[in-house]
């Protein structure tokens, strides 16, 4: 998934950059006075320590191998903030140090791997965990390896639509066309995420059994919030936060390629040369034609479909037991 | 992953050999290499004419062989992010023609070349030392040189481990469906977690007593000399006349 320099359209190299600066420096302002103290050299040391499980490869079948990204697990541990910057640290040594992924690729490199998958993973994580609550460890690893699973899948996906989008925004000079990216991509990646999904698991139980301590423990001040203040600080609503950020950065990649003509349904009705008639139903939303229409128009989307799979989930859950 | 390089060379320290060592190259200020390996790399990343992305590609290919800088590793790590590379080059041939699979190829090239150079012909402190004088945040810097530290502790630990499997004949799982040969491989590396905490806490401890105050600007104070001014002239010359061409100011 390393992206290296040359590949991507350089509009689309240096959206990367400009949102991995952002989220870098929105990071820093979180983390800054934490980090100076103890947490510096444990960030190392887990940076390190994903690093190093990189290089554990792990078989898939017919003599293939895989490896960790590492990005939910991390989050795991330390939490999302603390995790991007670990994140972007391995993805800074894995460029400089060995040439794997470029520099103008950096942007890009790190917002799949330091800030979607970490996110996703953790949001995931934190999203699924009470609605497996009931099955205790069985639920706990069911939700970790929803979110290993979904962190690479995403940041695959990501990687996917940002060669796509080279491609149409150059006419082919740059990136790699959809037909052959995105299947290729994600065929690929959610075999490697199964694996991410159990080595994951199994990390966290060792270290739950051996060194539980190394595992952030739940955030004891949520408890003594009250109202409001206790909802924002939940789990659930951070969880919740981390999906939304991933779908605003996300974004301006799809209006780079919708700026480039119409999608495939509209673009096969003008060769048919249909237009489009009035609906017998309107929808009271739209996609959105800007960028916070559409960010509003996801949220709302976001929740709804959150509510109703919890609320789902749960009267599947009551139903059982 | 796609993609890839394998970071088994990581337990020798990049292995650097004795030539890298004695070329010109390791022996510039890191500070012009980064400067001059990251303009030529991001002029050339947007190069998409035929003659200059090869007349890029020749240069990259001339430092590679002049500065001498381990060939062999060179060769090898290219080849780790070949597949990457083919996998975008042959969809473009296949999509867009051979003329932009061909551009692909050799752009994508001309960028990973001087990068690899850059990797395996700079101490790694160095590069770090000079990351921090060109103006990279301290805690960056710091995070990028400590990880450093810790990975090589880690690297040791698990090749340890990893011969104690051997030895104990686990072979490294069948496919995903093998249980237990990914609850091995996870465990192992849980234990590399949990074993190398430990130690990571005590190499931090012996660095603040040996004056380490987390920064690492004091550490390599280098002036630059003639042969790094040639160095990064040289290659801003090349990246300026390049973009020159390629936008047409002067054609």
């Amino acid at each position: 998934m390393h992206i290296p320099d040359g590949l991507m359209h350089p509009l689309v190299a240096a959206l990367g950059w400009v949102e991995f600066l952002i989220v870098l420096a929105v990071v820093l302002a979180i983390t800054g006075k934490k980090i100076r103290d103890k947490n510096l050299p444990r960030v190392a040391i887990l940076s390190a320590g994903i690093f190093v499980a990189q290089m554990v490869n792990f078989p898939i079948g017919g003599g293939t191998t895989g490896h960790l990204i590492g990005g939910a697990l991390f989050a795991v541990l330390v939490g999302p903030a603390l995790a991007i910057l670990g994140m972007t640290v391995v993805i800074l040594i894995q460029a400089l140090m060995f040439g794997d992924g470029g520099i103008t690729a950096l942007g890009l490199n790190a917002l799949n791997m330091a800030i979607i998958a970490p996110l996703t993973g953790w949001g995931v994580f934190n999203l699924i965990r009470p609605l497996t609550s009931r099955m205790q460890k069985t639920g706990e690893g069911v939700a970790l390896a929803s979110g290993a699973w979904a962190s690479v899948f995403v940041a695959a996906a990501a990687c996917a639509a940002e060669l796509t989008v080279s491609y149409a925004v150059s006419s082919g000079e740059y990136g790699i066309a959809p037909t052959i990216s995105i299947p290729s991509m994600l065929a690929y990646h959610a075999v490697i995420a199964a694996g991410e999904a159990a080595i994951t698991v199994g990390i966290v139980a060792y270290v739950m059994n051996v060194s539980p301590e190394m595992i952030r423990g739940p955030e004891q001040a949520i408890v003594t919030r009250r109202g409001l203040a206790r909802a924002f600080a939940s789990a659930n609503f951070r969880a919740a936060v981390a999906i939304i950020v991933v779908f605003a950065l996300a974004l301006p990649f799809y209006f780079l390629y919708a700026s480039e003509g119409a999608d495939g349904l509209e673009q096969t009705m003008a060769d048919a040369g249909k237009g489009e008639e009035e609906p017998i139903v309107a929808a009271p939303f739209s996609y959105g034609q800007d960028y916070f229409g559409a960010l509003f128009a996801g949220i709302i989307g976001f929740l709804i479909v959150a509510l109703a799979a919890s609320a789902l989930l749960r009267a599947l859950g009551t139903e059982r037991t | 992953m796609i993609g890839g390089v394998g970071f088994a060379h990581v337990h020798s320290s990049k292995g650097w050999s004795d030539s890298s060592r004695h070329s010109w190259f390791w022996r510039l200020d890191s500070r012009a290499k980064i400067l001059g390996v990251f303009a030529f790399v991001l002029i050339s990343a947007i190069l998409t004419q035929r003659t200059l992305v090869f007349a890029s590609l020749a240069i990259s290919v001339l430092l590679a062989i002049t500065s001498m800088v381990s060939p062999a590793g060179v060769v090898r790590s290219y080849l780790a992010a070949l597949p990457f590379i083919l996998l975008a080059s042959v969809s473009v041939f296949l999509v867009a023609g051979t003329e932009r699979g061909i551009n692909m190829l050799a752009r994508t090239s001309a960028c990973v070349i001087p990068l690899l150079v850059l990797a395996r012909g700079t101490e790694t402190f160095d590069l770090f030392a000079g990351l921090r004088r060109l103006r990279v945040p301290a805690l960056i810097t710091t995070l990028l040189m400590l990880t450093h530290r810790y990975i090589l502790l880690m690297s040791e630990e698990l090749s340890r481990m990893s011969v104690a499997r051997k030895a104990r004949g686990f072979a490294g799982g069948r496919s995903l469906f093998d249980r237990y040969g990914l609850k091995v491989l996870s465990y192992t590396a849980g234990m590399v977690f949990v074993r190398t905490s430990g130690k990571a806490d005590r190499a931090y401890e012996a660095l603040r007593a040996r004056g380490f105050d987390r920064d690492m600007t004091a550490w390599r104070g280098t002036r630059l000399s003639l042969p790094d001014i040639v160095f990064v002239f040289c290659f801003f010359f090349a990246s300026v006349a390049l973009v020159v061409f390629q936008f047409g100011v002067v054609l």
